[in-house]
């Protein structure tokens, strides 16, 4: 892994105490504080409990129905670059799964449901009937690389499954 | 979650060592910056070692010592934070979270008394909430009217706590024949001190209260459980904690579906988003109208956290750390 990859603060530098927070966290939810460290999502609550774009730098809706997101200009961890193709990617991959987040079904989007990349960095998504519960779902979706969906996935290798393990 | 370290994501760390999962985790979860991060704001400065080993005791300890291994414990209970020592080396930090602490009355037989939202009422007319949080809690928290916080998104500002009416409590439990009961409170030992508090105001009602820890089975004669919980939601706070406690597909529930409260969140999720808050603060008048619960208090987020560490804690009650720096 080069140093890109791994987050070497660079030059070699070594990490040690002086540059190292040893934390303990006893949380059940500390699986999710781990992703949500790592990877991203269209949006995210910052630390004043507020809602704030994240990977999608805006977003409208332009009818009941219809969210339009504008992507931001970002890289992975491994140098792929983020544009609208991933977040569609993101979103046809949950919903291959019946009730893939530990939390609950309360963060599913529904069947019917659709999102389609408009160009590098817009992407529409249709929710019939509206939901208003569209970005709260969008918080838990998450947008890793391309390499991640092909050797991980969510799957759990102990049960070949990502129901309950996104 | 994530089950290999690796360059996965595009957030601002990388995940460089260890798992941290559902039903387990390694020895150590290590988390390096992302020196690539798009995000100046929260680009971070220092790696992160998660000990999964040490323990929550021995972690405040190492704290108040300042001997180096570890800087920030997260999830005190209010009784492991008052009695942090004094320390040249660690502090406690505190949080108004989104959090709230709220007992689920037991409406799971049919004959319950507390199917009955004169009961439920009378109950938390009988408790004073800022004595349970006063010497139940160190006063580490906040009354709340109901399950949002006074000021947060969705807080109704016309609506109060609960008034404090140990006389009215009681004419109403004794005309409902349940004076002189010992009613069973379930908790976990971190809230015994809560439930101490919650007797103390019982017994002027003539009640009785019982601890019974939930770290073994569920008696079938409990009366209330407390529960806490959190929001981590963008502002969508009914989703997240309102329908854990009372949705069709809560988990919390002690008791049968509540018709009223699904059509309340299905209107909610058929607002337009602009909206909702009008929509939040019914559910919140509804749940305070029909003493959907016993309201206590939003308790802060508790923290040891070493002299040598600027430490951003989050509403949300996660382990959000990009913010978080070596002092100076």
């Amino acid at each position: 892994m080069d140093a890109q990859a791994t987050g070497d603060p660079g030059g070699g530098q070594p990490w040690g105490p002086h540059n190292t927070v040893t934390v303990v966290d006893p949380s059940p939810v500390n699986w999710l504080s781990i992703t949500w460290n790592t990877m991203e999502e269209a949006n995210r609550v910052d630390h004043d409990g507020i809602g704030q774009p994240s990977l999608a730098e805006s977003w409208r809706w332009l009818d009941g129905e219809t969210l339009e997101l504008k992507m931001r200009d970002a890289v992975y961890q491994d140098g792929e670059p983020f544009d609208a193709a991933m977040f569609k990617l993101g979103f046809d991959k949950v919903q291959e799964w019946t009730n893939p987040h530990p939390p609950g079904a309360f963060l599913n989007f529904a069947r019917d449901v659709t999102c389609d990349a408009v160009d590098d960095r817009t992407v529409r998504m249709r929710f019939p009937g509206g939901d208003s519960a569209a970005l709260m779902k969008l918080r838990g979706m998450h947008l890793p690389s391309t390499r991640f969906w092909n050797e991980w996935g969510f799957v759990d290798p102990k049960t070949g499954s990502a129901e309950g393990h996104w | 979650m994530i089950d290999a370290p690796g360059p996965w994501g595009t957030g601002p760390f990388v995940l460089t060592e260890g798992v941290s999962l559902i039903d387990s985790r390694s020895d150590r979860v290590v988390m390096e910056p992302n020196t690539t991060y798009w995000n100046p704001a929260r680009k971070p400065t220092v790696r992160i070692v998660y000990d999964n080993v040490i323990g929550k005791a021995e972690g405040i300890k190492s704290v108040a010592a300042g001997d180096g291994r570890v800087d920030v414990v997260f999830d005190l209970t209010p009784d492991e934070a008052h009695a942090f020592p004094a320390s040249e080396h660690g502090r406690i930090q505190t949080k108004k979270a989104k959090t709230i602490l709220t007992g689920v009355f037991n409406e799971n037989r049919p004959d319950s008394p507390w199917r009955d939202p004169e009961a439920r009422q009378a109950i938390n007319l009988a408790i004073d909430q800022a004595f349970v949080l006063e010497h139940g809690a160190h006063g580490y928290g906040t009354v709340i009217p109901a399950f949002i916080q006074p000021g947060r998104y969705g807080a109704d500002p016309d609506m109060k706590p609960m008034p404090h009416d140990p006389e009215g409590a009681k004419r109403t439990l004794d005309g409902l024949g349940l004076g002189g009961r010992e009613l069973v409170f379930v908790a976990s030992p971190a809230w015994k001190g809560v439930v101490e508090a919650i007797g103390q105001c019982l017994a002027k009602v003539g009640l009785g209260c019982r601890f019974v820890s939930d770290r073994g089975d569920l008696p079938d004669d409990f009366d209330v459980k407390l529960e806490w919980y959190f929001d981590w939601t963008p502002q969508y706070p009914v989703a997240c904690v309102h329908r854990e406690f009372f949705g069709c597909d809560a988990t919390l529930r002690q008791g049968p579906e509540d018709p009223k409260f699904d059509a309340l969140y299905d209107k909610l999720l058929h607002t337009p988003e602009a909206e909702t808050e009008g929509v939040v603060r019914e559910v919140e008048r509804y749940l305070q109208d029909e003493a959907k619960a016993l309201f206590l208090y939003s308790p802060f987020t508790l923290f040891a956290v070493s002299d040598r560490v600027a430490f951003t804690p989050y509403d949300t009650c996660m382990s959000e750390l990009a913010e978080t720096r070596i002092q100076g």
